[in-house]
């Protein structure tokens, strides 16, 4: 659950965002320009985490009237060396943030934190992730509660899409990207799994929200409405006007799903509204028809 | 012999109701408590609680009630009970300070022989350290319900009495009061009795809790739980009083207080007491039902909407509003206009900056584009869906207990939305 420390949404003095050259990163900036908050988008190019001085450069960039937004990563983590160095990113930050407070800080970690079968995900469900990309996620976590004496936003997103996510993972992005090409779609078994797809844009703007109200606490990113995967390959398919197969194949593995129950989002803030998935997705499909 | 008298320290809900349902049994009452106010109030007949039947059982017996201030008319009591509240803090854990302060000027106020019973909800291992002679010290277990205590007060089920040894007889003037009820009684050890108590909330609980969960998967997969749980009810293993009406969590305190507890004892005793937790979790997801139906069919479509709210209390037939869950609903719904009514809840009493008072429930929905039930009130059974069509602006009524005719609020042109039960397909067309 989030606290609001400032009563009514106010404008942060300025956001620095470390990671803005991602995908979910680029979003937020776009998102704070659009709301005339003064941003500093930190990309590798300003700021290496993994190299040596990393955390005493980045104290020198920060302000104490700063709000940090932390969601550069390595991702997805699916190695020991990668969350290994996922970890000592967040080591420099940590250590940055301790020579330099801010006010206020805002994590952008994963639903990968919770088990498998959470069902529904609450913000109070068990942390116990079965990859090494949600222990990444929750040991960040645990480091920035541990030593950032600054309020703390943690926000766990479900599964993202948009037009210029770089990962070509299974779900809409991939989807969409076969389907403008005219190539099969290959699902998993049948496609059964039903999952809770994200807009990048709508991250984009809870964090806007988080920063104006100086919230502090967990909130998971989730629409409350899960989808299976081959009803959003068959969505993709529709948008893109083309004649494409969407191919089941035998199935490795049970299906699973995930559910959020995403009721400390309506009450953090009511009147926020996420993209439907049919608006996102044919959002996506635009974009990435014209990029 | 003659007859007991009876003494009740602590005029609470149950203190009150207890006092006066054993005066209706032809015995002589005492009633203390400390607040001098309240003891004007109740001996004027203006009684503090709202309980259907009270106030006219009250003074059907007034020549046997006496009501006092003052700890010394105890000593002509040949019992006394125990009365007062137990409160409890967000987390479902009691403040003992009041009832152990209670009993500590309560016990040098009693006559020489005179019995003491702890009434309240009290953890076991509470009664035994108590400072009095353990064959003068009882805990006797209430089973109040709100809104049913009168009922409850005067035809139990049955006695569980806690003693320091179940294989002694009780007292003569404690078995001549317990058996002018009628019911079985059943002695035991302190300890026991205390978690029969508890034991008996927790089972509750477990029904409410496989009817919330699967009233959950009705409204998901298009079954009606309103059509199934008359079949559990023929069931014997069930049966036909089990608590199978799904609802919007636990309310009240008093039932999360023993879940508290009972996980409190399990952790230090080593059990495993998950499904207790588990009863906890889904009790917070089911509150807030009303909450995510209102998001989902209404803000959805409307971003300014203007809602009608019918009843505050936590329950029908009582004025407490102790974890409502129409208190919880409003308070989410600050951005917007609330009209709210309840038949003895004030309307100050919702958390909101800007609540319109109605003073009826027809002034509530006027104008609202979607009306909410939250309280089961007889009165709002009364109500006929066209009249509510016709002052408000929109087309929907979440009445999660279903109070209102599902085939009328139809006729009406309305959209319902009740618990267990699949939405309209009309409601999605929004």
């Amino acid at each position: 659950m989030l606290e609001h420390l400032n009563a009514g949404a106010g404008k942060p003095a300025r956001v620095v965002v470390i990671g803005a050259g991602g995908f979910v990163g680029g979003a937020i900036v776009e998102q704070l320009r659009r709301d005339g908050v003064a941003v500093l988008g930190l990309t590798r190019n300003e700021i290496d985490l993994l190299q040596d001085g990393a955390a005493a450069k980045l104290a020198t960039m920060l302000r104490a009237e700063d709000g940090v937004v932390f969601v550069s990563a390595l991702a997805p983590a699916r190695t020991s060396a990668l969350l290994v160095q996922n970890l000592r990113m967040a080591e420099a930050v940590v250590q940055a943030l301790a020579s330099q407070p801010v006010a206020h800080l805002v994590y952008i970690s994963s639903d990968a934190v919770y088990a498998d079968d959470a069902n529904p995900v609450t913000e109070r469900s068990y942390c116990h992730p079965s990859t090494l990309h949600g222990m990444m996620h929750a040991a960040r976590e645990l480091m920035l509660k541990s030593e950032v004496k600054a309020p703390l936003a943690i926000l766990r997103p479900s599964l993202l899409y948009g037009a210029r996510d770089p990962h070509n993972g299974y779900g809409p992005n991939r989807f969409r990207r076969l389907a403008e090409k005219g190539e099969t779609i290959t699902l998993f078994g049948e496609g059964e799994e039903q999952r809770d797809h994200i807009h990048v844009d709508d991250v984009a703007r809870l964090v806007g929200l988080v920063l104006a109200h100086r919230s502090r606490g967990t909130l998971n990113i989730a629409t409350g409405n899960s989808t299976s995967f081959r009803a959003v390959a068959e969505k993709v398919v529709g948008l893109a006007g083309k004649s494409v197969d969407v191919r089941g194949t035998p199935r490795q593995n049970p299906a699973t799903h995930r559910h959020f129950d995403v009721t400390d989002c309506l009450k953090a803030f009511p009147q926020f509204r996420y993209t439907p998935l049919d608006e996102g997705l044919a959002r996506a499909a635009q974009s990435g028809a014209k990029s | 012999m003659t007859r007991p008298v009876i003494g009740f320290a602590g005029l609470t809900h149950l203190g009150l109701v207890s006092a006066v349902g054993t005066a209706s049994k032809g015995f002589r009452v005492v009633g203390y408590d400390a607040d001098a106010d309240r003891v004007r109030e109740i001996a004027a007949g203006r009684m503090p609680v709202v309980e259907p039947g009270l106030d006219d059982m009250a003074r059907a017996n007034s020549a046997s009630l006496s009501y006092t201030d003052r700890l010394d008319d105890l000593a002509a009591c040949d019992i006394v009970y125990i009365s007062t509240d137990v409160p409890t803090d967000d987390r479902g854990q009691s403040d003992l300070s009041g009832i152990s302060a209670l009993v500590g000027r309560v016990i040098p106020a009693l006559g020489p022989r005179a019995l003491l019973v702890i009434l309240c909800q009290v953890p076991p291992g509470f009664t035994r350290g108590l400072p009095l002679a353990p064959e003068r010290l009882y805990y006797q277990v209430e089973t109040l319900v709100f809104g049913r205590a009168v009922e409850r007060a005067t035809q139990p089920e049955r006695f569980i009495v806690g003693c320091a040894d179940p294989a002694r007889s009780l007292p003569e003037p404690y078995a001549a009061l317990l058996g002018a009820f009628g019911c079985p009684l059943l002695p035991m050890r302190y300890e026991s009795a205390e978690l029969a108590k508890i034991a008996i909330n927790c089972c509750l609980v477990a029904s409410v809790t496989v009817a919330n969960t699967l009233a959950e998967l009705s409204e998901g997969i298009g079954a009606d739980w309103s059509e199934i749980a008359p079949a559990l009810r023929l069931d014997r293993r069930i049966g036909a009083h089990s608590y199978l009406a799904p609802g919007l969590g636990i309310a009240g305190g008093n039932l999360e207080r023993d879940l508290a507890t009972v996980m409190r004892l399990s952790e230090t005793a080593g059990g495993d007491a998950s499904v207790i937790a588990a009863f906890v979790n889904n009790s917070r997801h089911r509150r807030d039902w009303a909450l995510r139906i209102v998001h989902r069919h209404v803000l959805a479509h409307k971003p300014s909407p203007t809602f009608g709210v019918l009843g505050l209390a936590y329950k029908k037939n009582t004025h407490s509003t102790k974890n409502s869950p129409s208190l919880a609903l409003i308070e989410n719904l600050r951005p917007w206009p609330v009209r709210v009514y309840d038949p003895v809840v004030p309307a100050s009493a919702a958390p909101h900056p800007a609540v319109h008072a109605a003073s009826t429930p027809l002034e509530a929905a006027r104008g609202s584009d979607a009306l909410l039930i939250m309280t089961p009130w007889p009165e709002f059974r009364k109500l006929r869906p066209a009249d509510l069509a016709g002052v408000m602006a929109g087309r929907i009524v979440v009445d999660p207990y279903c109070v209102l005719d599902p085939a009328a609020v139809r006729a009406a042109g309305l959209i319902h939305l009740v618990l267990g039960a699949p939405a309209s397909a009309d409601s999605r067309r929004l």
